[in-house]
């Protein structure tokens, strides 16, 4: 169970052992994807191992940040305290160019603009000295 | 495939080798000042009545995970709360989809010999037990903490988009999810103990206020305080008891395609395909043959999609499947009788056994005004985390094996 105190801040990723470089490539403006030097796949999110063929051999590339939204949900009702002052706001599910989907939410617009299809771009919003969110606006 | 084709390759499965000899309910709904151990002791007691043992007859308990509770082993603590010593004992998580996998899992350890009579539990309050914005944030808590929560994505987003983009691929109408909610609404009236019984229309559900689009307030199932208890036993020792109408377990399948929402392979298929054909395929029997259904409802939409992958209809159909008429009494396959996580109750995981425990009731006649007439084969899918987690199993009566 979660107090009443932990439930009114926005939680914020703590990066762990696999992924304190991706957090580190949004916070100088850069969305990391990994790709596999074995079997060249491409994954989000970061981990240890290609999920394909589990080769090690993994190397960070910065991603266009073109992506379309494969599907969306307009949240009315906020999940918590710490999202209410945000409703309505456009949860998006993203599939970017290279490949790999994401979630993220919709900026730079009111959330009812959002359309199944729409092309969208990277936009790198800094939160706290640490962490750095992906969202994506219009293209 | 046919029955003996089925039999063959299962020859060790654990097909008929277990019964379900008891169950029980706590009261269900606002249940204000009990715990989700006085929950689960109340439906254990039930159960255990109804099967006619004594509490030192059980040898194994199986629960879910209660979220108003502090134990991190839930099912330790109602073995100590409720005076037991057993022998098997687990606490299952796979967030909805548990409640199957209780069963299943259960089937087997008795099959396998690692315990004969076991007590599956389920009981939480998150009604009375959790503020509703704990409750809700409990929820959102099980999502990934780096990929997801900082997002502000509710677990009802996450099947909201599958439901939205199953709109888009299939011309899936609001109305059509409305009705979901509708029919199972009437369902409930019939049902003593429902949460939510009056009456509402498909004008009401679209009309309550929007929650995560496309869902509204209607789609979305209730936050409940209540418990279930169901006592497993072997064959042999259900007939040694002398049980009236013992209720077998045909078959379990399971399937997990993912954690997070955004490696779901397709937003609009979803691992209880794989699960329902391996349930059906242990059981030598197919979708076509379920006289009723327990289908895990905790959103409207969920129900018409599992309708499809559960195959009692082809994809992309189920909303017109549902507005014909085919998910109730009279059409091909009558399902959530009791109303549902929709308008039964849903506390947790004890939501989809609920499910169970209707569907035991109805193969054993012991529905009343709500009773499917003639169902000897039945189904229940559970699912949960977003569709990462997928559990069915098949039960039937004496006649079926």
């Amino acid at each position: 169970m979660i107090s009443l105190e932990d439930a009114a801040r926005k939680p914020l990723p703590a990066p762990d052992a696999d992924t304190a470089t991706l957090w580190r490539g949004l916070r100088e403006g850069q969305l990391l994807l990994q790709h596999c030097d074995d079997c060249g796949n491409v994954q989000f999110y970061q981990q240890g191992f290609c999920r394909h063929c589990s080769g090690e051999n993994l190397i960070h590339r910065p991603a266009s940040g073109r992506a379309k939204v494969h599907s969306f949900s307009v949240v009315h009702r906020a999940p918590g305290p710490a999202f209410k002052n945000d409703v309505p706001y456009a949860v998006l599910l993203v599939e970017l160019a290279e490949g790999p989907r994401m979630i993220s939410t919709y900026t730079g617009g009111p959330a009812d603009e959002v359309t199944f299809d729409m092309d969208v771009v990277l936009v790198c919003e800094k939160v706290s000295d640490n962490i750095t969110l992906p969202r994506f606006r219009r293209a | 495939m046919t029955k003996a084709a089925a039999l063959a390759g299962h020859k060790n499965s654990l097909r008929g080798q277990v019964a379900i000899i008891g169950i029980g309910l706590s009261p269900v709904g606002k249940v204000p000042g009990r715990s989700p151990l006085w929950l689960a002791a109340s439906a254990a007691k039930q159960a255990l009545a109804d099967a006619g043992l004594q509490k030192s007859e059980v040898d194994g308990v199986l629960a879910g995970h209660a979220m108003a509770a502090p134990f991190h082993r839930f099912s330790v603590a109602f073995s100590e709360y409720f005076g037991l010593q057993p022998t098997f004992s687990n606490t299952l998580q796979v967030s909805g989809a548990t409640a199957a996998t209780q069963f299943n899992i259960a089937a087997a350890a008795i099959h396998g010999g690692l315990t004969e009579t076991v007590l599956v539990i389920g009981a939480d309050s998150l009604l009375s037990g959790l503020t509703p914005e704990l409750a809700l944030r409990s929820l959102t808590e099980s999502r990934d903490q780096q990929y997801e929560m900082p997002f502000g994505i509710p677990v009802a987003n996450t099947f909201a988009m599958t439901a939205h983009r199953h709109m888009k691929e299939f011309g899936t109408t609001p109305e059509q999810l409305a009705q979901v909610a509708v029919t199972q609404r009437r369902h409930a009236a019939r049902t003593p103990g429902a949460q939510q019984t009056a009456p509402i229309t498909i004008d009401d559900v679209l009309n309550s206020k929007m929650v995560t689009s496309p869902y509204r307030k209607l789609d979305c199932s209730l936050i409940s305080d209540g418990g279930a208890a169901f006592v497993l036993t072997s064959a042999a020792r259900a007939k040694a008891l002398g049980i009236e109408k013992p209720i077998y377990i045909l078959g379990g399948g399971e399937c997990y395609t993912h954690e997070h929402i955004f490696l779901m392979p397709s937003l609009t298929v979803t691992g209880a395909v794989q699960s329902s054909q391996k349930a059906y395929a242990m059981a030598g029997y197919g979708a076509k043959d379920m006289h009723t259904a327990g289908v895990y409802d905790c959103f409207t939409g969920t129900v018409i999609m599992m309708l499809e992958d559960l195959g009692f209809c082809p994809k992309g159909e189920g909303g017109r499947f549902v507005a014909d008429g085919q998910m109730t009494y009279g059409g091909q396959i009558p399902a959530n009788t009791h109303g549902g996580m929709l308008s039964f109750a849903h506390s947790g995981i004890p939501g989809s056994l609920f499910h169970f425990h209707e569907v035991v009731a109805q193969l054993r006649g012991q529905c009343g005004e709500r009773q499917v007439a003639g169902a000897e084969l039945g189904l229940v899918h559970s699912l949960g985390a977003g569709f990462a987690t997928n559990a069915t199993t098949i039960l039937g009566t004496e006649k079926t094996l």
